[in-house]
């Protein structure tokens, strides 16, 4: 059994994971943080991004041991408190989710997102949600919440 | 609490208040739930869609380490569970006998008759170890023939799914005046015929199915958390039904859920078999579904083939429509499932349009496939596709122009109220108003100057139009209880279910809104059906309408209270006691305590009249609707269609709903948006596909195509507000469906549209970029 | 999940004595393919070797008329490099076209070309451009390099350590998307490099492969039109629900042609 070392949402975590164990079960059964959602098992749906030292990735597409050594953030180390994130707080004004399953995932894509396109147009922001899918909202209010989160984020 | 809130709510889009839960990962969904002592249930699922099972050999998977127990159908017989009846509203044939009900199991008995049926169950310490005993599970199959395609199944000579339904009829229906219609015809100029295939889709709601059971030997009680959408109907049938236990005896909740659309509404096997596991094993048993368990045991929505028949006079008056279905079921009854091809595309035929006589037939049949429950609209996006799709076939075929003939044919304002040929009671609403305003938003003016520039690139340019008619459905009834507490907020339980409508902000701004409090003060509970007596769960876009409806109405019988109290208080009489801005007082003097005052009275005895409790604002009372709300509205398209490839692009889309009064409307948006979104995906990418033998060919994300961010447009989503209903204490029409069922059609008649000049009159959904192309094709040859 | 032994080598050659020493053993490159894959239970190797680890096997250089790219870089990096998109601009633009953005930042170009997934996205890339593929052992023309569906010449054990590109005259990617996968439901790589006129297919057979009529034609006259009249024959094609053979071979003649347009404007 690898045994791993990394940093999450800022915190030391360290284990012994099995090697079939996915860096999403990981977060989810070991670390309960079960923010980080699994949608389906062929990645797809996207709903379980996080960030890799500085990068998106899903987490239901590499294994536990992957992460070893490396900084990840999930959606619980998003906000600082109880003081959302500018893209958290952007998909609530703009009513950007509505079952929150995809949401996590999306969200964390579209911070990604943001960081390296600061000042987007609603078509690149609708190429860059191709690995997220959503079923409640039909997008227009999510691509309205990225365009917002990132002016915010822009500052 | 805190702070009295300054106007009342209706009308404002209050953003929601679960939303920073589910913006920092805080949100509780049923793989969230850990228990001491949980174990975890795998299914083993049918590689066969039709097969005897001669044996099963699970003693290779009892004995490895880890698994706690295995059971098969034998062991369920031998425990005399009880089958999932089918709550189907339509249970007779046209001759009066009765519907087709097979026996449905929770788990599969001597045969199965679909991929994916369950035919044994493993628990064990882990998922992994559960999923790895299922391979050592040896079932012996003697493989029979299966049928798949409606039509296939529907013809003489094909397979039986059941002995108990010959020709696989699980029932005919008919509704409307045949003989009208058919002098109707006889009267007509024109009669034009449109065969159509409403595709078979899945809801796909992003959070998979799941649930966890808890069993507590000394009470007897059941603890069951289901990514359900709808917990008390559902713990009756599970609990009397199947579990053959008094209701009381069952606990049902369900966290948040992750979608729904329909696809959680019904009573599934797994949550049924993992109480029994965790009765037998005595600890708490969790089963999540995997998605490629979802594409094979989720709930089908659609497939339903129809002959559709539309008789016009010369001047292009409607006089007559016909429709004859065949509507699929899968292998077994699902709850609605009978329903949803006969009496749920029934009710809207013919849309919002004027017609002397409409006759609709239809026979549900069984086939060796998945079953197929309600998904978002369950019958009412197939009539609606059936209408529109037909009025645009027919202008193309007998050179009308199609935005005339529905504005002939839509019915007046000056109809309204009426009732409609299908025996719907439409009280009120403007249709060509409605259609009105949605063409004015389109931008009419410009469509010529796009259409230009993509036949400079080669490209077609196409609008559609479809003027919808909906109505609503679920359960009649609602509870909402209100509980002011020790701690200054106020709980709020309704038996209605978000699975992210929005529940929680909708009712708590209702009843902060009616109360004047603080809507951060409210406390909301559901998904309990501890916490209210009854609940209709989610369904039939019944949640503002009837849970709306229940919560204002228990702010109602609060405010009255209140008066009573009051009244007591300032020694006079309730009748003379007025509620406005948060406060009750008596006109004309200067007595008047705000609500906070009375909250506080109310749980003080020396305050109160003789003969009233302390906590006697602590009310519930149950909201029961009468005749069905009728949403209604006219959506439109615009598409651009590469005609070198096929591929289909929806570049605008505009809709405008009348759904009464609207009560949040950033949240009616949402439900809008997100079923044009699902309507679109079932026009253009979305489809459940069998090959003849029963296998599932589009079992993942991998192959059943759904739509991303890219796939559609953005979305003018407006509203006619003029005509609250007052079927209801909101005057609102339901919203929740209303998207899905106005798009498909809107969408494939912006792509005929575009391809008018090739001679293409039809193409069936989903418009995949190979179909166009053929179509085009075929139209040239 | 089948269980399986992990190995997460420094080097090449550690990399190779661990496949020497494992019992049915595999490489782990990015692992959007190969994870998926053993979730499903469709691959169960008995080691999982992760390349991850190997320093130098990650990184882009452009020199002289060639660009060499580290095997184990990602598609993200590719689609973003400066050089790439001054010299190969098609390149950049098929990579940033490869599956999502979460795929594209830990897909790598060496995962993709030892798969040969039949509707990738790299071997149109690889073939088209007239790649050479360079292993711990050898430098292979990408010409001998696509044996058939998920067959290369890859032997045993032997791992891709770079991909040398050269800068194309002009070159363009088009691809019609799979609508469920966002693979290649067929996608056509046109390159005009030297004298020598490349047109490489994927998506539409069981593995990727030269459509040498149109290369022909192209090679006399390097225009859209030039294509006219060429039709790839259906047979052997793939067809599956999504399309059949017929209308994959119609989409090679209409994307060959958009290719060859965007090459040259």
């Amino acid at each position: 059994m690898p045994a791993i070392k990394l940093r999450v949402n800022g915190r030391e975590a360290a284990a012994e994971v099995d090697e079939r164990t996915l860096l999403s079960t990981f977060l989810r059964e070991q670390l309960d943080l079960t923010g980080t959602h699994v949608g389906c098992d062929t990645s797809q749906c996207g709903a379980c991004t996080v960030d890799i030292d500085g990068i998106t990735a899903k987490s239901c597409a590499m294994f536990a041991w992957q992460a070893d050594g490396a900084a990840i953030t999930t959606i619980e180390g998003l906000a600082d408190g109880d003081k959302l994130h500018p893209m958290q707080a952007a998909f609530r004004e703009h009513h950007g989710l509505q079952c929150g399953f995809c949401t996590p995932g999306m969200v964390m894509t579209a911070v990604d997102f943001a960081k390296r396109n600061p000042d987007p147009s609603d078509d690149e922001i609708r190429h860059a949600l191709e690995g997220n899918i959503c079923r409640c909202t039909g997008y227009h209010f999510i691509v309205d919440a990225i365009r917002t989160g990132a002016k915010a984020m822009r500052g | 609490m805190s702070k009295i809130s300054e106007k009342n709510l209706i009308g404002e889009s209050v953003r929601r208040r679960e939303d920073f839960r589910f913006l920092t990962g805080r949100g509780r969904y049923i793989d969230d739930i850990k228990l001491d002592g949980m174990a975890h249930a795998a299914m083993l699922r049918s590689p066969h869609a039709h097969a005897d099972i001669t044996k099963i050999d699970a003693s290779a998977a009892s004995e490895i380490e880890g698994v706690l127990c295995v059971f098969t159908g034998a062991e369920w017989k031998a425990a005399g569970y009880g089958t999932i009846p089918t709550k189907s509203a339509v249970r007779k044939f046209k001759d009066g006998s009765d519907l087709k009900e097979p026996p449905h199991h929770a788990i599969a008995i001597d045969r199965v008759r679909h991929v994916g049926e369950i035919v044994a169950v493993v628990v064990a310490e882990t998922r992994d170890i559960a999923k790895e005993a299922l391979d050592a599970i040896e079932v012996y199959y003697a493989p029979l023939p299966a049928v798949t395609g409606l039509k296939q199944a529907a013809a003489e000579g094909a397979p039986q799914v059941w002995d108990l339904a010959p020709g696989n009829v699980c029932l005919d229906f008919g509704l409307g005046n045949e003989e009208a219609q058919k002098k109707a015809f006889a009267e007509a100029d024109h009669i034009v015929t449109l065969d159509l295939v409403n595709n078979r889709v899945t809801a796909v709601p992003i959070e998979p199915r799941g649930a966890v059971a808890g069993y507590d030997a000394a009470s007897e009680n059941f603890t069951l958390w289901n990514s359900s959408q709808n917990i008390h109907a559902n713990r009756d049938t599970i609990a009397e039904a199947a579990l053959k236990i008094d209701k009381s005896k069952l606990h049902h909740l369900a966290p948040d859920v992750g979608g729904g659309f329909g696809a959680k509404n019904g009573v599934y096997p797994e949550p049924i078999l993992i109480c029994h596991a965790a009765r037998l094993i005595g600890r708490p048993v969790k089963w999540i579904n995997d998605r490629a368990e979802s594409f094979l045991s989720d709930t089908h929505g659609r497939d339903q083939v129809s002959t559709v028949q539309l008789a016009l006079d010369k001047d292009g008056q409607f006089r007559g429509l016909r429709t004859e279905t065949l509507g699929n079921l899968g292998a077994y009854c699902g709850t609605v499932g009978p329903f949803t091809p006969t009496g749920g595309s029934s009710r809207t035929q013919g849309g919002p349009y004027k017609f002397d006589a409409i006759y609709y037939t239809a026979k549900a049949i069984f086939t060796n496939t998945a079953p197929l429950d309600p998904y978002r609209g369950a019958g009412r996006p197939e009539a609606s596709y059936q209408i529109d799709r037909i009025i645009d076939y027919a202008a193309d075929v007998l050179g009308f122009d199609a935005d005339e003939l529905r504005r002939k044919n839509l019915v007046p304002k000056a109809m309204l109220p009426m009732k409609t040929p299908m025996g719907l009671d439409v009280d009120c609403g403007d249709f060509p108003e409605v259609y009105k305003r949605t063409m004015a938003m389109t931008d009419r003016a410009g469509y010529a100057k796009r259409k230009a520039d993509s036949e400079a690139r080669g490209m077609k340019r196409g609008f559609g139009v479809c003027a919808y008619l909906e109505c609503t459905g679920g359960g009649p009834k609602e509870h909402a209880v209100v509980n002011f507490r020790d701690d200054g907020k106020v709980g709020l339980a309704v038996g209605s279910h978000s699975t992210g409508m929005g529940h929680e902000t909708a009712f708590s701004q209702l009843l902060a809104g009616h109360l004047w409090l603080a809507i951060d003060d409210v406390v909301f509970t559901q998904g309990d059906t501890d916490a209210t007596p009854l609940g209709g769960g989610h369904g039939g876009s019944r949640g503002m309408e009837v849970g709306g409806s229940a919560v204002l109405q228990t702010s109602r019988a609060v405010v009255a209270k209140g008066k009573e109290i009051a009244a007591h208080l300032f020694e006079t009489t309730s009748d003379k006691i007025e509620f406005e801005d948060g406060s009750f007082f008596e006109p004309g003097t200067n007595h008047t305590m705000t609500i906070r005052d009375v909250i506080d009275a109310s749980n003080d005895p020396d305050k109160l009249p003789d003969g009233v409790q302390p906590g006697c604002l602590n009310i519930g009372t149950t909201f029961e609707r009468g005749i069905i709300s009728i949403p209604n509205g006219s959506h439109a398209a615009e598409v651009e269609v590469d005609p070198e490839t096929g591929v289909v692009k929806a570049t605008h889309y505009w809709v405008v709903d009348d759904f009464g009064t609207i009560i949040n409307p950033l949240l009616a948006d949402g439900q809008v948006m997100g079923g044009v979104a699902q309507g679109i995906g079932q026009a253009l990418l979305e489809e459940i596909v069998y090959d003849e033998t029963g296998q599932l060919l589009t079992g993942s994300l991998m192959d059943y195509a759904m739509p991303r961010a890219d796939d559609i447009p953005p979305m003018h989503v407006g509203y006619f507000e003029d005509a609250p209903t007052a079927k209801n204490l909101l005057g609102v029409k339901g919203a929740g469906e209303a998207g899905c069922v106005g798009a498909p059609p809107a969408i494939v008649n912006a792509v005929c549209d575009a391809l008018k000049g090739y001679g293409v009159k039809h193409i069936d959904m989903p418009l995949t970029p190979e179909k166009v192309w053929r179509a085009i094709r075929a139209a040239q040859a | 999940m089948y269980p399986f032994d992990v190995k997460i080598p420094t080097d090449l050659a550690a990399a190779r004595k661990a496949f020497e020493d494992a019992d049915d053993g595999l490489f782990l490159a990015g692992g959007q393919t190969l994870i998926p894959v053993m979730k499903q239970r469709l691959a169960m190797p008995g080691t999982v070797i992760a390349l991850e680890r190997i320093s130098d096997l990650a990184g882009i250089k452009a020199g002289g008329s060639e660009i060499t790219i580290g095997a184990m870089t990602r598609h993200a990096a590719v689609a973003a490099d400066p050089d790439i998109a001054k010299a190969i601009p098609a390149l950049a633009k098929l990579a940033g076209g490869i599956g999502d953005p979460q795929v594209r930042n830990r897909g790598t170009i060496g995962g993709s070309l030892a798969n040969n997934d039949p509707a990738a996205d790299y071997p149109a890339a690889a073939l088209g451009l007239g790649a050479t593929i360079i292993t711990d052992k050898r430098e292979i023309a990408v010409d001998q390099f696509f044996k058939g569906m998920f067959e290369t010449a890859l032997d045993a054990g032997e791992i891709i350590t770079a991909v040398r590109f050269p800068m194309p005259e002009c070159a363009a990617y088009v691809k019609l998307q799979h609508p469920a996968t966002r693979f290649a439901m067929v996608g056509v790589m046109v390159a005009k490099v030297g004298s020598t006129v490349r047109v490489a297919v994927t998506g539409a057979a069981p593995s990727v492969f030269r459509a040498t009529e149109m290369e022909a034609a192209l090679t006399l006259k390097f225009e859209p039109n030039a294509l006219d009249g060429i039709t790839i024959a259906a047979d052997g094609l793939n067809n599956d629900i999504h399309a059949s053979r017929e209308y994959r071979a119609h989409l090679i003649g209409v994307l060959a042609r958009r290719a060859a347009q965007e090459a040259i404007s």
